[in-house]
């Protein structure tokens, strides 16, 4: 039985979109160096907010929801980092989501 | 006591999320034209206004400014001729000049505020990025960007602090 990894892969991503994506993550790179330091999170979620949104038309239907949670989450939590118990549990929720999808994902579920 | 004014200055709000309804010419030079009214020191025009409208180069712009979370649909960049704030004698880290872009982009907020459209400024984004972008003269750098747009029915929630210092505790009267 094949995984959902090694079933066919699909393209999310167009040139404009990566070319979008890279600008931001070269330019938040330079900017952070003069930022706070709680910034630094709030531009990786960002990024990963934007990269979802864009994946999210094009992605297969299994992968879909977790990019809305993504999307939705990183919109949500974004912007409350001055709440330091309540940003962590939703990144760790964040985080989970992504977790559970790789081992479905991978099949990591299933016997070897 | 003019209620309008401070009407305005209590009921204007950062707005990260734009609609894509353009914005008109006349509200655009409207909310320029406050800027000249900004209390800046000495009257020295150290400042430039670059006003963005085209969507390509709205979208270069966002592309090299992480904080700008909203997609604006025009966008007015606060410079410092750095050249002209040297020929001035200002030493190199005078905070005189920054200072001057706050109050330009306070004017520049509350007057998007007063024609309706929604504003929100953006500090982070690369001044070399932009520099290149704008096509900027030699000595002018952008220091901050004021987005506009008309504000969508949805906004994202306020930024929350907990455990903060309330109002009270940041004010001082007289000798302490």
């Amino acid at each position: 039985m094949t995984s959902e990894a090694e079933e066919e892969s699909v393209r999310v991503l167009d040139e404009a979109d990566a070319v979008e994506l890279l600008a931001y993550l070269m330019t938040a790179a330079r900017t952070q160096v003069d930022e706070a330091a709680e910034y630094a999170p709030m531009r990786l979620l960002t990024a990963a907010g934007r990269l979802a949104e864009m994946a999210e038309p094009n992605a297969r239907a299994k992968l879909r929801p977790l990019l809305r949670d993504i999307r939705q989450g990183c919109s949500e939590t974004a912007v409350q980092a001055g709440d330091p118990a309540g940003y962590v549990e939703r990144l760790d929720a964040l985080c989970q989501a992504v977790a559970e999808y790789l081992v479905r994902w991978l099949s990591l579920d299933r016997s070897p | 006591m003019n209620d309008a004014v401070l009407r305005a200055i209590r009921t204007r709000r950062v707005t990260r999320a734009l609609t894509d309804t353009p914005v008109g010419h006349d509200q655009l030079q409207t909310v320029l034209d406050s800027a000249r009214y900004a209390p800046h020191a000495g009257n020295r025009r150290l400042h430039r206004y670059v006003v963005v409208t085209r969507p390509s180069l709205l979208r270069a712009v966002r592309m090299v400014s992480p904080g700008m979370l909203q997609r604006p649909m025009a966008a007015i960049v606060v410079c410092v001729n750095w050249a002209r704030v040297h020929d001035y004698g200002f030493p190199p880290a005078s905070p005189g000049p920054y200072i001057d872009v706050g109050t330009a982009a306070a004017t520049l907020l509350l007057a998007a505020h007063s024609t309706g459209l929604g504003a929100g400024p953006v500090t982070s984004f690369s001044r070399t990025a932009l520099s290149t972008i704008l096509n900027l003269p030699a000595g002018v750098r952008p220091e901050l960007i004021i987005c506009l747009g008309h504000a969508a029915t949805e906004q994202p929630p306020a930024m929350q602090r907990q455990g903060g210092p309330r109002w009270g505790d940041l004010i001082q009267w007289e000798r302490g």
